[in-house]
């Protein structure tokens, strides 16, 4: 038994005399990392100012777009409660038989559904949706008409909907046409403007937030230039010299992630009070959402990829300039 | 070891510091290089480092052709020379220690490995009880001293020294050139610029002479002269 375990041990030896030394290196190439990572903090944190001054540009780079970002998932939510929106509706005159223009309507090839809403309907889901409750008690009759909501066909294109909508204006029991698509349309290329208009601030914040941490990164590298002369003169690599930078910049964008955080966290407790007046003076029919924890992990992760890559563009830049060519 | 071949270095601005330079440097071979100031000792020691490359000519080092090595290769082949510099240049926000560590730390050596090997290196120079200091509180051959244990910490086929001595009394001047002669004796090939002749000629060891960039004369002292 003992020797069998003795001629396995002497088997195995030469893999693990090679083993140790990966293992080795692999744990010094941890071990550098994490003492980078450790005096890069050091570094920022002994000069609070500075540091605070740079990580808040950031942080109000990155927190802007964010807020705009927000203010437009939420809009585009409340445009999204407009489910009807597809529909066709026809108002008519007091006394038109809506019965009948319904009935005539079902018989139509491009026509899905036809909704009959008597006045009295009306006035209901006005009352409960409006908000006017209190001021409908006072009419003292029902002002509305009849309405009937016309539902195209899915297939029915635009075409048939603009000729539908023309000809029931010209329809004499018919007082008027809405038509919510092409509000809807409008609606829905005013969002998209306001998105293009975030994305194209995100772009150029971000943009801004890497000259920042460039900048920083650089007066750091210009501020340590004899300590990398000296570590290019001992044979480092320019990995080797760009790393604690790299860290620098990860440590500013962490810090600048959690700050932009914290910050839409404070627009969100100042507005949440009459914001919830509003929903509520609203019965409660939309809601307004802020950050979702996912969002924070990925704005995080986001400020410190951006961090990281500011640092590495100045770094680059700046380190190679030591060695000859 | 080092094999300098027609070598020329004119700088940018016109200086011709080199001059069809041809010399060779056995393995475990120790030189000094001498000459007025400007003469190019500092340039021979910079081609040899690739801090500066040569306008014409071949230098070879440890049988590798420097003209072959690319901009990445650089920081391998600096690894594999040791330097000690006139003004030491060490970190003065670090350790004696910390300083003497760095080109373990930059080889990528486990920690354990850089704490063995660094203490060797500042025992051999007789600085081992320094190892908490800041180089400030050391003297200038304490400084010295640190300097070249770092230079020999990863244990370089090539010493090279730029005026060690040039800051140092002839006492302390005369302890480093015998720490120096102490490594080729456990055969590392060391090239060492001086203009302290006097000293120089003590150690008994072979000379070359620069005058102008050029070699005007490469002395070696007969058998026996060897200290």
């Amino acid at each position: 038994m003992n020797r069998r375990i003795a001629a396995n041990r002497s088997k195995a030896q030469p893999a693990s005399a090679v083993a140790p030394r990966n293992r080795g290196s692999a744990r010094a190439w941890r071990e550098q990392h994490l003492a980078s990572a450790a005096s890069s903090l050091r570094r920022i944190a002994a000069r609070p100012f500075a540091t605070a001054l740079t990580v808040t540009v950031l942080s109000l780079a990155l927190a802007l777009p964010l807020l705009f970002w927000l203010l437009l998932d939420n809009a585009r939510q409340l445009g999204g409660s407009f489910d009807n929106a597809g529909a066709i509706s026809v108002f008519l005159k007091p006394h038109a038989d809506a019965e009948a223009i319904a009935a005539r309507l079902r018989t139509r090839a491009e026509i899905a559904s036809v909704e009959l809403k008597t006045p009295e309907q009306g006035l209901e889901e006005f009352r409960s949706q409006s908000g006017f409750a209190d001021a409908l008690k006072v009419l003292r009759y029902n002002p509305l008409p009849a309405a009937l909501i016309v539902n195209l066909r899915p297939d029915a294109g635009e075409p048939a909907a603009a000729s539908l909508v023309d000809e029931l204006g010209r329809d004499s029991a018919v007082d008027l046409v809405q038509y919510d698509a092409q509000w809807r349309r409008r609606l829905s290329a005013i969002l998209a403007l306001v998105a293009r208009t975030a994305d194209v601030l995100a772009a150029v914040l971000a943009f801004a937030a890497l000259l920042v941490i460039g900048n920083t990164v650089r007066l750091d590298i210009q501020g340590r230039a004899e300590e990398i002369e000296i570590m290019q003169l001992l044979g480092a690599s320019d990995g080797f010299v760009r790393r604690p930078f790299l860290y620098t910049g990860l440590w500013y964008g962490v810090f600048a992630g959690l700050l932009s955080v914290t910050l839409i966290g404070i627009v969100e407790a100042a507005l949440a009070g009459p914001l919830a007046q509003l929903t509520a003076s609203y019965g409660e029919r939309f809601s307004v959402h802020g950050l979702a924890p996912s969002g924070m992990f990925a704005v995080l992760g986001a400020s410190a990829a951006l961090g990281w890559l500011g640092a590495w563009l100045t770094a680059s830049r700046h380190i190679a300039l030591g060695q000859p060519h | 070891m080092i094999r300098f071949e027609h070598v020329s270095k004119r700088y940018a601005s016109g200086h011709d510091a080199l001059a069809e330079l041809s010399f060779e440097l056995a393995p475990g071979e120790m030189a000094f290089i001498t000459g007025h100031s400007g003469a190019g000792k500092s340039t021979l020691l910079k081609l040899i480092a690739l801090i500066e490359r040569p306008t014409r000519g071949q230098i070879v080092v440890g049988g590798r052709n420097l003209a072959d090595v690319r901009r990445r290769g650089i920081p391998e082949v600096r690894r594999s020379v040791g330097m000690v510099f006139q003004d030491h240049r060490l970190l003065l926000d670090r350790s004696v220690f910390d300083n003497v560590a760095m080109p373990l730390v930059i080889a990528g050596a486990s920690r354990e490995e850089v704490a063995k090997r660094a203490r060797a290196a500042l025992d051999k120079v007789g600085l081992l009880a320094r190892e908490r200091t800041q180089p400030a509180a050391l003297s200038t051959g304490e400084q010295q001293r640190v300097g070249i244990a770092r230079a020999i910490v990863s244990k370089p086929a090539v010493l090279i020294a730029d005026e060690p001595t040039g800051n140092l009394d002839p006492q302390l001047s005369a302890e480093v050139m015998a720490l120096f002669g102490e490594f080729q004796q456990v055969g590392t090939t060391v090239l060492v610029a001086s203009h302290d002749l006097p000293l120089v000629k003590r150690m008994g060891k072979r000379v070359l002479v620069l005058d102008h960039g050029r070699l005007i004369d490469d002395y070696r002292p007969g058998p026996g002269a060897n200290a």
